[in-house]
């Protein structure tokens, strides 16, 4: 049975150049194979400084309580303990070295030194992780609440029904992870029960921006439309964007307080036109007006957000305000991590950042399958993905290990620049 | 009123066969939108309870949801105000019983309400600064209270900063003064209101009108907030805040009050009614409308209340307001001073005012 079927000699050859180039096949897996053991001298030397602020800072904590001092501290110590731990680990492979090296040493002792050799190095690998993740400084709205926002694009009704299906997907999922989520903006097409327009999720737990800020951004669906008769496959796109939601009160965080006007995220109510959606005409006692939409634009930046879901005009005013500020919080925030964009370009030679504006993810139905363009991770399992369930998780975590090791490379090539 | 194009009957149709019903009140797609989706909801939750209580009694004959919302459109659509069909009305956070024959709450006075409840935190705050003593306790007496609403919501923002809060509403309505006690007890139960609300907050029938003649005497107090009361106030109230009857009768009829509001709610509570033997016999109009500021203002100078709110129907009529007060004021004591405040609610011009009247008294 050696008969080998014919091929044309051009897809022969082109087939050989896969081989010739062997990062074509496997273009992303090249960014997770940064997780061996060795820092870069750069992140080794932050890491001590950083360790070293750490001891200064807790000792000037010991004499005299400085709630600044005490935030600071909290945020050093992991990188404070992950170096520790890798020194140690550094110290004692160094020591079984040695051992080793000595010419004296019996042969059982030799033969142990070898198996600890051997667990002391796995060990270093993923406390050499451990250090590298520590060093990437936090989001600052990691530990917030957040919004979702998801609004069908391109791809008209087909677009407005993956909507309704995102929708579930994320609700089924925060179900099932046991974050408590609320519907507070749903508008549906015209005369459908099915077709979203836009919506707005509320997922009330801490931490959820954190969990779900990789799901921003364009995510594709490529299937046959119910609304389709010739049976052929449509390609549409629906985008999610995933804000920061505030405490009611302003936290005590003075970073985030948007109470207080030196804050980056402060909105000056003077800036903010509002407009009570309702015709001209006598008012008061003389008309019974049941209209309570409201409608907020921040004038310097075009913001406009409107709200009618509740009778009561208090409530939709308070939706309003929380959707605003989320939205004014992440452009803030965007703009600032463009500028730092900016500054890294010339180091690393391409885009550091993920727009919102790209397709992340493509939900294939005909083969069942679904791929996250920025981890390259495929999986073939849709239906449990559009259920919430394991796979979207594993999809999702993925995402989060691509985006850390992103951010590690950044402040790896950031270093070297500082220096100059 | 204009005419609804028939392409948006056309597209009502095609949203939802019900939409056509509520466009004839409506007169707006959003906002007939917008009520179809609150009356279905509320069709459903009086069907199946969400929380497995029993059936919501209903006026309305009930085959499923569906019926049930069919029903509620159609009498949506001779023109019976929403409220009435829900049965209540969203005030600031408070959840306000609504019934025939009682003035369903405007959006305007919520509006007014916590604006006023602002200006005394922020002034009672000054005073604060200046002697200590007098800040511990409130009072306040909300004339012509309907539902009950202003009082409630006073109450509700007002409590956490006041330990001691004493609050009477009055309305010449027995069916009023129902309501009014039925939405204290209703917004405690639902957890909206303190439970100091039910011991703080009363309401108690009274002429407002008959009460205060021009020539007010200090009885007048207990008149109208009760003897009981009376002692325990010791002859002081802080504050008036009134949503008074103010439509003139030419405004009543001439299209001004619209339909649904001139068929359905209370007339007293819109128009001044004019007793013969009271007010002084005048063809003029205006003053028919303005009736109840006038002695709201007397009545403010012989409580020596330190603020009074009023809502006003125009910004016409609130200058007219404020012009009247001043001139009632100067006239009763020559002691204190006066400022006087006209609050627009919206940029538009011809919607609700509100006139705020301060009192310093010279040392």
């Amino acid at each position: 049975m050696s008969s080998i079927p014919w091929v044309c000699s051009q897809c022969l050859a082109r087939s050989t150049r896969l081989v010739r180039k062997p990062w074509l096949l496997f273009p992303r897996r090249a960014l997770q194979t940064i997780t061996d053991s060795d820092l870069s001298p750069a992140l080794l030397t932050r890491a001590r400084s950083l360790a070293k602020e750490h001891a200064t800072l807790s000792e000037r904590l010991a004499i005299s309580f400085d709630p600044k001092n005490a935030k600071r501290v909290g945020e050093l110590g992991p990188v404070a303990k992950a170096l520790t731990e890798w020194n140690n680990a550094k110290k004692s492979i160094s020591e079984l070295k040695s051992l080793l090296d000595d010419p004296v040493a019996e042969t059982e002792l030799r033969s142990l030194a070898v198996e600890e050799l051997e667990t002391t190095q796995a060990t270093l690998t993923s406390i050499s992780n451990d250090l590298k993740r520590a060093l990437v400084p936090r989001h600052p709205f990691a530990d917030l609440p957040c919004l979702l926002e998801i609004r069908p694009g391109a791809g008209g009704d087909e677009a407005g029904l993956f909507a309704f299906e995102l929708l579930r997907m994320y609700i089924t999922f925060c179900t099932r992870r046991g974050l408590r989520s609320a519907v507070i903006k749903r508008e549906l097409g015209d005369g459908t029960t099915d077709r979203l327009s836009e919506a707005i999720l509320e997922i009330e737990a801490d931490g959820a921006y954190g969990l779900l800020r990789t799901e921003s951004g364009v995510h594709r669906v490529q299937r046959v439309p119910a609304t389709e008769s010739k049976g052929r496959t449509h390609t549409s796109a629906v985008s999610v964007m995933v804000l920061p939601s505030f405490p009611d009160t302003g936290g005590t965080d003075g970073a985030l307080n948007f109470d207080d006007p030196s804050s980056d995220y402060y909105i000056n109510p003077q800036e903010v036109r509002t407009e009570k959606m309702r015709a001209s005409g006598a008012g008061g006692q003389h008309v019974n007006k049941t209209e309570s939409a409201i409608r907020l634009t921040h004038v310097p930046s075009g913001i406009v957000v409107s709200m009618q879901d509740s009778r009561s005009q208090q409530a939709n005013r308070k939706k309003a305000w929380q959707i605003l500020r989320a939205k004014l919080a992440e452009a803030r925030q965007e703009a600032r991590e463009q500028e730092l964009v900016e500054l890294r370009r010339g180091v690393l030679g391409g885009v550091a950042r993920m727009g919102r504006g790209d397709k992340i993810r493509t939900y294939n139905y005909g083969q069942s399958r679904c791929t996250d363009h920025r981890s390259g991770l495929t999986v073939h399992n849709l239906d449990d993905i559009l259920e919430g369930g394991e796979s979207l998780e594993t999809v999702m975590d993925s995402v989060r290990s691509w985006l850390s090791d992103r951010e590690i490379l950044a402040i790896a090539s950031e270093i070297p620049e500082k220096r100059q | 009123m204009p005419r609804i194009p028939t392409r948006t009957i056309l597209k009502a149709y095609q949203h939802d066969p019900l939409l056509p019903l509520l466009l004839r009140e409506c007169r707006s797609l959003e906002s007939a939108k917008n009520e179809l989706r609150w009356l279905r909801e509320r069709a459903l939750h009086m069907v199946r309870p969400a929380s497995g209580g029993e059936r919501a009694v209903t006026k309305y004959p009930v085959f499923g949801w569906r019926g049930l919302l069919r029903s509620m459109c159609l009498t949506r659509s001779r023109g019976m105000p929403l409220q009435y069909i829900l049965g209540d009305q969203p005030f600031g956070d408070l959840d306000i019983k609504c019934a025939r024959g009682v003035l369903i709450p405007r959006h305007e006075t919520e509006t007014i309400t916590i604006h006023a409840a602002n200006f005394i935190l922020d002034r009672m705050l000054e005073d604060q600064n200046g002697n200590k003593g007098e800040k511990a306790s409130l009072h306040i007496l909300d004339l012509c209270t309907g539902t009950g609403c202003i009082s409630l919501l006073l109450h509700a923002l007002l409590s956490p900063v006041f330990p001691c809060l004493s609050i009477v509403g009055v309305d010449i309505d027995d069916a009023a003064i129902r309501v009014a006690r039925e939405n204290t007890e209703r917004n405690v139960r639902l957890g909206l209101l303190s439970k100091r609300a039910l011991s703080e907050v009363s309401f108690r029938r009274g002429d407002v009108l008959q009460c205060v003649r021009s020539r007010a005497a200090p009885e007048d107090m207990a008149n109208i907030i009760g003897p009981s009361l009376h002692a325990l106030w010791s002859s002081r109230c802080d504050v008036i805040i009134s949503n008074p009857p103010y439509v003139s009768p030419a405004e009543y009829h001439d299209g001004t009050t619209s339909r649904s509001v001139r068929i359905f709610e209370p007339r007293r509570a819109l128009v001044p009614t004019v007793n013969s033997v009271l007010a002084p016999v005048n063809d003029n109009d205006v003053q028919v409308g303005d009736l109840f500021y006038d002695r709201i203002a007397v009545l403010m100078s012989r409580l020596d209340a330190k603020l009074a709110v009023l809502e006003c129907g125009s910004r016409l009529q609130a200058v007219r307001v404020a012009t009247l007060c001043r001139d009632v004021l100067g006239r009763y004591d020559r002691t204190g001073k006066a400022i006087v405040d006209v609050w627009p609610v919206t940029d538009v011009d011809p919607a609700a005012h509100a006139v705020f009247i301060q009192r310093t008294r010279s040392q």
